[in-house]
């Protein structure tokens, strides 16, 4: 039974992967916002690190600053509108194609979500080697570069479901990125841009719950100072309520679409 | 004969809005039959192979298929079904051979064997030069191939296709026919929908005519024409005026009153229809008749038709089918 699991969600899931790496225009489109933010916001906001909030955060300069968030943000991107490419193969009867085989309903399921966490950590990986090569620094190394792409990777699983009810539930492909729109107040609520010392405090109580500030918060110290496993932990946390919420919801909503 | 590989019984379903789309349906596939579904858009085809098929619950009825209870053994069915959708249903990022070997490994083919069958079934469909290229570049043909090609990959006990030629253009759906009628030969049995006439005389060994959910007449397309018992002729009359015409048409009536072969006549907009048996014989004697009224009827064109599909299915439901598009369900959200 598990195994069997096993055996279709890899197979659907590498199906999957392949459908998102060979359409170039799946990461540009991902790629290319955070690294329009990292490279102007890091040319035009220069001198805002000599501020006195910035000390604390141990970045040498406002780019190493906001390298963090840009990355967090890039795996937010990759699974805005994840619920997509189900939605369309479910109105196209691909879906049932599946379901005509003898498979477990849900290993489709698992066959969009579990490649998530490559499609993610990758495109994570993406800016952060391009924030390298613009000047940040990656004080713990490779094994430091792997970790944030492991909660990078984490996050995006776990944020897909904000593009996966909605897909299910309304069988609207626009829905399917509408939560995208999450972003903004997400990404200014949160420690990318500014550090906490520096926000008003109903802002400090709103940016404490943000779930996207738990994973810049542990990505920034590795790359800028050591290994700060509070932080990490916390991270780990975050990220699994998160996914433990959105991926009930999408399970839900998933049985719901094909009951 | 074995027991057969297809049997519904009574089967119902209606939809949550309360449109009765199969309407008490019931009927037996015998191992090796090809069994087609005729009838128009809406008449209930595609809802009973998808119940067939195990993506639909039906209302009330059963269905078997390969001696498996659909809504009781759906994973026994699903081994044993090979499913080609009205639509192609492919995978368009990803290859004509990926194509087929997912749905292979969905179905637990052995990875020796895949690679045998999936070189086999590209062969098979011609589209071995184009194994490596996207499914989404290929033409309307190569897509319906493809996809009869992944239905096949598990050789199927039954294959079942809804309107497996919709849309194609005539060459392709020749072509189409056939590969279906060689798979035919193999031994596979076989159910199809269609609303092309032609498909169903030509393909079927025995033909189901439903309408409003209900199978309204079943035999051989053969037996299903002899059935009418009468050709058609049409004889074209050169009138003078439109109460001109209708004079000849009542002369013609009249001249012809009392000929045993003739069994209907009625007017057309530019001469009579006569349904008549055994035409080829009867045509010299009912000249004849004609001709004895002197010039009153001027007959200027005479065709004979047998009679088609499309008479049978004009008889048994009192309207014409149309060749239009397969309707496509509208999902809409919001």
């Amino acid at each position: 039974m598990i195994r069997d699991f096993l055996y279709e969600a890899w197979y659907l899931g590498l199906r999957t992967l392949r459908r998102f790496f060979r359409v170039p225009a799946n990461w540009i489109g991902i790629i290319l916002f955070p690294l329009i933010q990292l490279f102007v916001f890091s040319q035009l906001f220069k001198d805002i690190i000599q501020l006195p909030g910035f000390q604390a955060s141990g970045s040498g300069s406002y780019l190493a600053y906001l390298a963090p968030g840009q990355i967090a943000f890039t795996a937010f991107f990759a699974v805005a509108w994840s619920g997509s490419a189900i939605l369309v193969e479910y109105r196209n009867g691909y879906m049932d194609k599946l379901r005509a085989t003898p498979i477990h309903r849900v290993s489709i399921l698992a066959g969009e979500l579990a490649p998530l966490f490559i499609e993610s950590a990758i495109m994570a990986g993406g800016i952060l080697v391009l924030s390298v090569l613009l000047g940040a620094t990656i004080k713990t190394g490779l094994s430091g570069a792997a970790l944030i792409l492991v909660l990078s990777g984490l996050f995006g699983m776990a944020w897909a479901g904000t593009s996966f009810v909605p897909a299910f539930l309304t069988k609207s492909e626009q829905a399917t990125g509408t939560l995208s729109l999450l972003f903004f107040p997400i990404a200014f609520m949160s420690t990318a841009f500014v550090p906490p010392a520096l926000m008003p405090g109903w802002l400090q109580v709103v940016n404490s719950w943000n779930p996207i500030t738990f994973l810049i918060e542990a990505i920034r110290p590795l790359m800028v100072s050591g290994y700060d496993w509070a932080a990490i932990g916390k991270a780990l946390v975050a990220i699994a309520v998160l996914g433990l919420v959105l991926q009930s919801a999408t399970l839900w909503s998933f049985r719901r679409l094909t009951a | 004969m074995g027991s057969p590989v297809i049997e519904v019984e009574n089967l119902v379903k209606v939809y949550a809005g309360g449109t009765r789309a199969v309407d008490g349906i019931s009927f037996r596939v015998e191992p090796g039959e090809l069994v087609g579904f005729l009838g128009p858009n809406g008449a209930g085809k595609t809802t009973t192979i998808r119940i067939l098929a195990t993506l639909l619950v039906a209302t009330s009825g059963t269905a078997r298929v390969a001696g498996f209870d659909v809504a009781k053994h759906a994973a026994d069915v699903r081994r044993r079904l090979g499913l080609a959708m009205q639509t192609p249903t492919l995978d368009s990022f990803a290859t004509g051979r990926e194509n087929i070997e997912l749905i292979g490994r969905m179905h637990r083919v052995p990875r020796a064997e895949l690679k045998r069958r999936t070189d086999e079934l590209l062969e098979l469909m011609g589209l071995t030069a184009v194994a490596r290229k996207l499914a989404g570049t290929y033409s309307g043909g190569m897509r319906r191939r493809l996809d009869l090609a992944c239905a096949l990959v598990h050789r199927p006990q039954v294959l079942i296709l809804d309107e497996p030629t919709e849309g194609l253009d005539p060459q392709s759906r020749m072509a189409l026919w056939e590969e279906l009628e060689r798979i035919s030969h193999d031994g596979t049995t076989m159910l199809l929908t269609t609303h092309y006439m032609e498909e169903a005389d030509r393909l079927c060994n025995r033909v189901a005519i439903i309408d409003s959910g209900r199978i309204v007449v079943d035999g051989t397309p053969a037996g299903l024409k002899a059935g009418i018992g009468a050709d058609t002729v049409t004889l074209q009359l050169e009138a003078r005026g439109p109460e001109d015409l209708a004079r000849q048409q009542e002369d013609v009536r009249t001249s012809l009153s009392g000929f045993e072969s003739l069994e209907s006549v009625a007017p057309e907009p530019f001469g009579v229809r006569l349904a008549v048996r055994d035409a080829g014989r009867a045509i010299p004697e009912l000249m004849r008749r004609l001709d004895r009224n002197g010039q009153a009827v001027r007959v200027i064109g005479l065709t004979v038709g047998q009679p088609s599909l499309d008479d049978v299915f004009v008889k048994y439901t009192g309207r014409r089918i149309r060749a239009e598009a397969a309707d496509q369900p509208l999902i809409l959200g919001w």
